[in-house]
């Protein structure tokens, strides 16, 4: 397989590594000063950073703006977009502004509901959902036209994602799901926070049983727990997550001190035994508002240090 | 409507009005709506066997209770009336 | 048919409060099934009305009176005079209604509802949406379940990571519409056409392309 954009993200896939990414959440004001740090304390255990566009329909600094900020540090961003707050004037101008600044990685969401931010009373877009994003991103950068048939000078270079989630309902089109984003031209697979890894498996076992492992490069994804109060929100309130009692159980066993070791423990078997499951292609790290045990983590679970590509 | 919306609509307007000093020798006045068959007549019995009631009530007859009307009641209470009993 | 909400009754009050004489003038065909702005209903709320005024101590009139579609011409011929009478009209039609009726007549004419949505009874007291009118109609791909209307982000090859046992990420008490498509497709054996991707809507046809208009000239008079 070899790479067809600039992305290092797609070079390491390409090369056969292990893919390792994270992400950060740009900050609610204008300072840049957090940011950088969270990038600095990561950049060397990771391929590429994943910059979340208003997660949580949260309010926050754009993700191109802070993209292009990583850019300019030499990193390697994923422009996160969200078809909840653009339509497709908004959506292809942006990817030309990534592309502009020579940002090669794209992921394409449909995005939280505002209900759950702080603009619950503000309108949502949605003109593209999230699989006809990437439909737009491929027809941008592979035949060099914008949706409306003009042609693009310059058409940008995006390796281009989707998240799947492995447990989201209904069961029956969890494979099915993977397969029109795949059909619809996701490269790279993020996949929602892993703790159930039976049921991931399974999961990957329909995947495979369809070759679409080899259409895409899955990345699993991981979020290390920092305690069992967060276990039980995460198994109870956020939506299309599965957490298995016995992850919580654990975690309410080992004494309250020792929880956050006991989380990034797990979140280290957890990538240990995910690296032998035949199409996983990479980790996906989502420390929320944790990012300094992200080296940690890479370190311990055996993927440092990163391949030069 | 909303949760939410029901809260701020009830927040927003004082529905009730404010309790008023009931003078002593008010009598309020009812009104009855009572249907033919039953309530009317027990009432026209009570008639007959020289029974007495309150002053203050008031009977309108009725073919049946089914014919009550939401415009009976409010216009009731539009003219003064301060309640009303229905019985069938 | 359209279902729409009575505002609450402070808010009329404050809009007719300054006029002398006011209709309170129902629709008589789709508020009405939801009872909300039905001719019953515009009797009430000017009964309820002049309460109000007599407990505000304003001297005015209020009438009501309704026909069966405030969205037609026919309909108004005979209560032309009602309306003449008043000097400003509370309709408690759909937010088509009370515009038709303000371009027909040179005098006020306030909403008495919050239009909210095109739907269905689904049992008594309860009404549901389920179309958004976006003027292209995809049913036939959906097994017969709406995206549009009834999913909270209109996702058209859906459904988001949201969905959580055949809820909407949004509330526990709404159906996630992809749920739903599915087990229709299931149902109709067509689960196949489940792996086809929808193409990108022209959102023309919506309210996206401005207002819109259909002419039947088969149908129209002869000018």
């Amino acid at each position: 397989m070899t790479a067809k954009t600039p992305s290092k993200l797609e070079k390491v896939l390409a090369a056969g590594h292990f893919a390792v990414t994270s992400e950060c959440g740009p900050p609610r004001g204008s300072d840049p000063t957090e940011i950088v740090e969270k990038a600095e304390i990561i950049k060397d255990h990771v391929d590429a950073i994943n910059i979340t566009d208003n997660q949580t329909s949260v309010c926050r600094t754009c993700s191109l703006a802070v993209c292009i900020r990583l850019k300019t540090m030499g990193l390697e961003p994923v422009l996160q977009m969200v078809t909840r707050d653009r339509n497709r004037i908004a959506l292809q101008s942006d990817i030309l502004g990534a592309a502009h600044w020579d940002i090669n990685n794209i992921l394409c969401l449909s995005g939280d509901h505002q209900s759950f931010g702080d603009s619950s009373k503000g309108q949502n877009v949605h003109d593209l959902d999230s699989m006809q994003l990437l439909q737009t991103v491929r027809l941008m950068c592979d035949e060099g036209k914008f949706l409306g048939g003009d042609d693009i000078k310059r058409p940008p270079q995006m390796f281009a994602g989707a998240a799947a989630n492995p447990f989201a309902d209904p069961f029956e089109i969890r494979v099915a799901r993977l397969a029109k984003k795949v059909a619809a031209g996701a490269q790279f697979i993020q996949t929602q926070c892993i703790y159930n890894l039976d049921k991931f498996e399974e999961w990957m076992k329909g995947v495979r049983d369809r070759g679409l492992h080899e259409k895409t490069a899955i990345m699993a994804g991981l979020t290390p727990m920092k305690s069992a109060g967060m276990a039980r929100y995460m198994k109870n309130r956020v939506p299309g997550m599965d957490v298995p009692d016995e992850v919580v159980k654990r975690l309410a066993d080992t004494p309250k001190e020792k929880q956050a070791e006991e989380g990034i423990k797990m979140c280290i078997e957890s990538i240990q035994r995910l690296k032998e499951v035949e199409g996983v292609r990479g980790f996906h790290i989502m420390a929320i508002e944790w990012e300094e045990k992200v080296p940690g983590i890479v370190e311990a679970a055996g993927l440092y240090p990163r391949p030069e590509v | 409507m909303t949760v939410q919306a029901q809260a701020a609509v009830a927040e927003e307007i004082p529905s009730i009005e404010p309790l008023r000093e009931i003078p002593t020798d008010w009598d309020p006045s009812i009104l009855a709506f009572a249907c033919h068959y039953c309530a009317f007549a027990a009432a026209d019995l009570a008639g007959v066997m020289r029974l007495s009631y309150a002053h203050n009530v008031k009977i309108i007859r009725m073919p049946c209770t089914g014919k009550l009307d939401h415009s009976y009641v409010l216009r009731a209470f539009e003219r003064g009336v301060d309640g009303l009993f229905v019985a069938g | 048919m359209i279902v729409g909400e009575q505002k609450p009754l402070e808010e009329l009050w404050e809009s007719i409060k300054d006029h002398k004489k006011v209709l309170v003038f129902g629709c008589n065909t789709c508020v009405a099934v939801c009872q909300q702005g039905g001719n019953k209903e515009a009797e009430i709320l000017a009964s309820l009305l002049r309460m109000k005024a007599t407990q505000e101590g304003v001297d005015m009139e209020i009438q009501d009176s309704g026909i069966e579609r405030q969205c037609e011409h026919e309909f108004f011929e005979k209560t032309e005079e009602r309306v003449e009478w008043a000097d400003a009209v509370l309709s408690t039609a759909c937010g088509i209604g009370v515009q038709f009726m303000a371009e027909k007549y040179p005098k006020p004419i306030y909403p008495g509802l919050n239009t909210t949505f095109l739907g269905a009874v689904e049992e008594l007291g309860v009404y549901t949406e389920r179309c958004q009118a976006c003027g292209q109609c995809i049913l036939a791909q959906t097994g017969g379940i709406c995206p549009i209307a009834r999913c909270a982000k209109r996702v058209m090859n859906g459904p988001c990571g949201g969905s959580t046992n055949g809820k909407c990420e949004i509330s526990k008490d709404v159906d996630c519409a992809w749920q739903l498509i599915v087990d229709r497709l299931k149902l109709l054996g067509r689960m196949d056409d489940y792996e086809k991707l929808t193409p990108i809507k022209d959102w023309s046809s919506d309210r996206a392309g401005g207002p819109r208009k259909l002419v039947r000239e088969d149908v129209q008079h002869d000018s």
